[in-house]
């Protein structure tokens, strides 16, 4: 119960101590008052009451440790002796601080990034029992509404299942028609995600309804920027094409499903009449699974479902899978590796830096031997005196540890700007869970860098043999010292290599032909939705009238419309088949499904290698193959003529191949050409890209193009009008990130590992210096003397490099997955790294060798 | 150190403090010892080096509190009393105590 008091105590010592003084005086006091009465004198008294109480300092203090908490009173003490002794060495003490505060800064960033995007459950009640629900086999993933509520209806494992999907709408309230992005959702989708309005409320059920009222849900964001965040907002209509809608609430702030673009959602009514084919592909389906439920139930669960709806619905529905995910996982599985992989690369920095700190603490501790040994001889324990110098250690990590936490702090505000689109990325920030992960890196640190010293330091032969030792004319060898050099250099190869294969890499993909030309194209969109494609014939016209007009532009070479762009990584597998059937034994005709429209292949400079181009009248119904999928499939030329059809869409009509284009890299610049079909009816869908190939630079032309298509379609809006090349290094912008960031790490290893290298070497020159001024006397070369240092120093460094290059063969297997065109063991990369750290570290070891041939041979051996 | 008087057995002067502090108010430090040597009849001397490491350590158990006050002859010192606790702990050391002395006589009759 008192246990505070003790603690209390030592944090008020002169309190304490004044207390106990007054106690024990009035003792003495008393006793030689009593003394005194039975007739001392006076001065008798007092010395004679003195002398029966004994030693009165030691009286205090044994009477002290019981008022007090030991364990917290040394470590007080400890703590004073520590900042008492890293004062008085205040560069050491600067250099190790914001050695550390790199180190587990850099650490504490990764981790932040990595609790946040990996770790957290996504920001809904009850995260982790979010799914995304895919059909597999057939077409397309994307669901139609009735597959959907039957799901719903059907399954038992579910509370709820919903579904969305996205496209761009004018809102014309405003002077210009602005672009926002709405989902358009199926019921029960904020039942699904667990998230009500913060003003207003969810959809009601006749709102759900075909005919019912309409209604829209607005964003936070645009609730602040278009209604200035006034309540009354709700009740106000939006312009959306060309209906208004009421708004019926405004959603939080945090809720960015299901994309961070979205400022608008309403509900597609599933009894419409246009929604009731099985086979259109309208939904990414997401469900919320009972409480309880795994998702292994909820899978076979909704296997079940689906193979009786299989039975039900043969021609659409057999043969159908369900496939569910998490959805967390769904969302952030891309950037798992990068993030494990940043995290692994500043982890081996911390162990630098802390190996670099260990080596200067060992010279510390070398240099503090007559401390050490006075402090022995006073009787000290070599526990007691190995906890202090762990304690000035902890002092150290703890400082570099705060430091590196306003570093951390400082990165979860850059990490946005640098990797805009990773998942989840504003969720960054710090709290409790990045304080104790920091706390326990500073913790670790400690060991790291204190253990070592503290025991090697406090030996007692090394202590004792200190008298001698100063005056000794050759000295011990320091191989502990060498070995740590070898540590940090093996460490900083192996973060070189992996930079370096990153490097390469990226290096590759800038080199690789990708079939079509990505220069001098300008990519942009132009607002419209699913509703006009419901009207093919007009929704055509207009997109041949904006065609025209953008090839009118003097400037521009020709345009083209395409529902995806090449170069960036998207997958559309489908299987087709020809018209005429094929035989069981044949391979299934799987290939990558593009919608363009025919002036695309020569707007992209994708060559036509045999055949025609085909039109884009509905009537002819022509498309273009790649290479690849007619020689994969149809026996190369010989592919001209058959029709194709996808089995299971009965909206794709079977359309003639008119001839066959060159493999050109159009789901992603680091992946080989697949066999691929382009359907010559693009451009006309919501988000479809219009490219415009430029006869100057695509920049130049932004504002005469978007004025161009304001004049042919005034209530459209025109937005993300960008040049292709950015488009297609935007997508490999993480890449790009994770390249920098490693880069930056290796180099700052490097560097990390030279200076201790150079630490170590000025240390050795330091200590030798009589040795090195004897030789010099007795006639060695200087040249001599500089090759001796250097060849200790670069022993060190080779060792470390082998070890390196094998942790680097290892690391380099483990990121495979990220190399492009390079091998883990890349011969080049791997000797070039080593010949950047061997150069390097011969310039770190010549300084301090040149210095010491440098030395006077009289001067020192008067000196000693 | 000169002729000690009988020292006072480890252990025991715990149970000498508590069961003085139980006859009387408060004491101070000096008077517990005065008061042990009158009443054992100078049998026991308790000795000052034990007397406060022992005052304290009963304080953070607990038994007993202190608090400043100023003596007949107007001087500050340090006043103990027993706490509930601490009438406690007396009954308990003075049954084993009591357990202690007469197996050490049992063992002396028969030995």
């Amino acid at each position: 119960m008192a246990w505070y008091r003790q603690i209390w105590n030592v944090l008020r010592p002169g309190r304490t101590q004044r207390n106990l003084e007054r106690e024990l005086s009035f003792h003495v006091r008393e006793r030689a008052d009593e003394l005194q009465a039975a007739g001392m004198s006076e001065d008798e008294a007092v010395r004679d009451a003195r002398r029966l109480f004994g030693n009165y300092t030691s009286q205090v203090e044994r009477t002290r440790e019981m008022d007090i908490n030991g364990w917290l009173d040394s470590a007080l003490r400890n703590l004073r002796l520590a900042v008492r002794a890293l004062v008085k060495t205040p560069a050491f003490t600067t250099v190790v601080i914001l050695t550390l505060a790199l180190g587990i800064g850099a650490n504490s960033a990764v981790f932040s990034a990595i609790n946040a995007v990996l770790l957290r459950p996504l920001p809904f009640p009850e995260g982790d029992q979010l799914v995304k629900l895919t059909q597999t086999r057939k077409q397309s993933p994307f669901v139609a509404p009735v597959r959907l509520e039957d799901w719903n209806r059907l399954s038992s494992t579910f509370q709820a299942i919903s579904g969305w999907y996205a496209e761009d709408e004018s809102e014309l309230s405003g002077e210009l028609p602005e672009k926002l992005s709405r989902a358009l959702v199926a019921p029960r989708f904020l039942q699904v995600l667990g998230v009500a309005p913060i003003i207003g409320r969810d959809f009601s059920s006749r709102e759900e309804h075909f005919g019912g009222p309409e209604a829209v849900l607005i964003s936070h964001r645009l609730w602040l920027r278009r209604f200035g965040g006034n309540p009354n907002a709700v009740g106000q209509t939006l312009r959306i094409g060309r209906s208004s809608v009421p708004i019926i609430g405004v959603m939080p702030a945090s809720f960015l499903f299901p994309g961070r673009d979205v400022d608008l959602w309403s509900v597609s009514p599933p009894d419409a009449p246009y929604a009731q084919s099985r086979e259109s592909t309208w939904y990414t389906v997401i469900g919320r699974m009972k409480l309880g439920v795994t998702v292994e139930q909820a899978r076979a669960n909704l296997a079940t479902v689906q193979s009786n709806l299989g039975n039900q619905f043969p021609k659409t529905d057999a043969g159908m899978g369900v496939s569910i995910e998490p959805l967390k996982e769904i969302t952030v599985g891309g950037v798992r590796q990068s993030l494990w992989l940043l995290f692994g690369s500043v982890t081996l920095l911390l162990l630098i830096a802390c190996t670099n700190i260990a080596t200067l603490l060992l010279s510390r501790a070398a240099g503090r031997q007559h401390e050490i040994s006075v402090r022995f001889s006073l009787g000290a324990s070599r526990a007691s005196v190995a906890t202090q110098l762990l304690t000035e250690v902890l002092v150290l990590s703890l400082a570099g540890a705060a430091l590196g936490l306003v570093m951390a702090a400082g990165a979860s505000r850059v990490f946005p700007v640098l990797a805009r689109d990773l998942p989840r990325i504003e969720e960054i920030g710090l709290d409790g869970r990045i304080l104790w992960y920091t706390l326990a890196c500073a913790i670790a640190a400690t060991f790291l860098c204190g253990l070592l010293p503290a025991i090697r330091g406090t030996r007692r032969s090394l202590a004792g043999s200190l008298a001698t030792a100063s005056r000794a004319l050759v000295s011990g060898r320091n191989t502990m010292q060498f070995v740590l050099v070898g540590v940090q250099v093996a460490l900083a190869v192996t973060l070189l290599a992996g930079a370096g294969l990153l490097v390469r890499s990226l290096q590759e993909l800038g080199r690789v032909s990708p079939g079509f030309e990505a220069e001098h194209v300008l990519a942009l969109h132009i607002s419209s939705n699913w509703g006009e494609t419901s009207d093919f014939k007009a929704s055509h016209q207009r997109v041949t009238r904006i065609l025209d007009g953008l090839n009118s532009i003097p400037g521009v070479a020709g345009s083209a419309t395409s529902v995806t762009i090449p170069g960036v990584p998207v997958n559309y597998q489908i299987e087709v088949n020809t018209a005429e059937g094929r035989a069981p034994s044949e391979p299934k005709m799987l290939a990558e499904s593009r919608a363009v429209n025919p002036s695309y292949f020569a707007t992209m400079r994708i060559p036509l290698l045999t055949g025609d181009l085909c039109r884009d009248d509905q009537s002819t119904a022509g498309m273009m193959v790649n290479r690849s999928f007619a020689d994969a499939y149809l026996g190369g030329s010989s592919a001209i003529g058959h029709r194709l059809f996808q089995p299971g869409n009965s909206f794709v009509v079977p359309s003639e191949i008119r001839g066959i284009v060159g493999d050109a890299r159009e789901n992603g610049l680091d992946r080989a050409p697949v066999p691929t079909v382009y359907w010559c009816f693009g451009g006309n869908q919501p988000g479809s890209y219009f490219l415009v190939r430029t006869k100057v630079a695509p920049a130049a032309l932004v504002e005469t193009v978007r004025r161009k298509i304001h004049e042919l379609e005034p209530l459209r809006s025109v937005y993300d009008v960008i040049p292709l090349s950015g488009l297609i290094s935007d997508a490999y912008a993480e890449n790009r990130l994770r390249t920098i960031l490693l880069a930056f790490f290796a180099t700052t290893a490097v560097l990390l590992a030279c200076i201790g290298l150079y630490g170590t070497l000025r240390y050795m020159v330091s200590i030798r210096q009589r040795e090195v001024g004897l030789r010099l006397a007795l006639g060695a070369m200087r040249a001599q003397i500089v090759r001796q240092f250097v060849q200790q120093g670069l022993r060190a460094v080779l060792c470390g490099c082998l070890a390196g290059l094998a942790m680097a063969e290892a690391a380099g297997r483990l990121m495979s997955g990220m190399l492009f065109g390079v091998s883990p063991s890349d011969v080049l990369t791997l000797a070039g790294v080593t010949g950047i750290v061997v150069a390097v570290s011969v310039l770190a070891s010549l300084l301090p060798a040149i210095r010491a041939s440098r030395l006077e041979p009289m001067q020192v051996l008067r000196e000693g | 150190m000169g002729a000690k008087k009988n020292d006072i057995l480890q252990g025991t002067l715990v149970l000498l403090i508590l069961k003085t502090l139980a006859s009387s108010k408060k004491m101070h430090g000096y008077a517990i010892t005065g008061h042990i040597q009158k009443v054992s009849d100078q049998l026991l001397r308790v000795e000052e080096g034990s007397l406060y490491p022992a005052l304290h350590r009963m304080e953070q158990e607990g038994w007993i509190k202190a608090e400043w006050g100023i003596t007949e002859k107007n001087r500050e010192a340090r006043f103990y009393s027993l706490t509930a606790q601490g009438r406690k702990q007396l009954n308990q050391e003075e049954a084993s105590w009591e357990r202690l002395t007469e197996g050490v006589a049992r063992v002396l009759r028969f030995a």
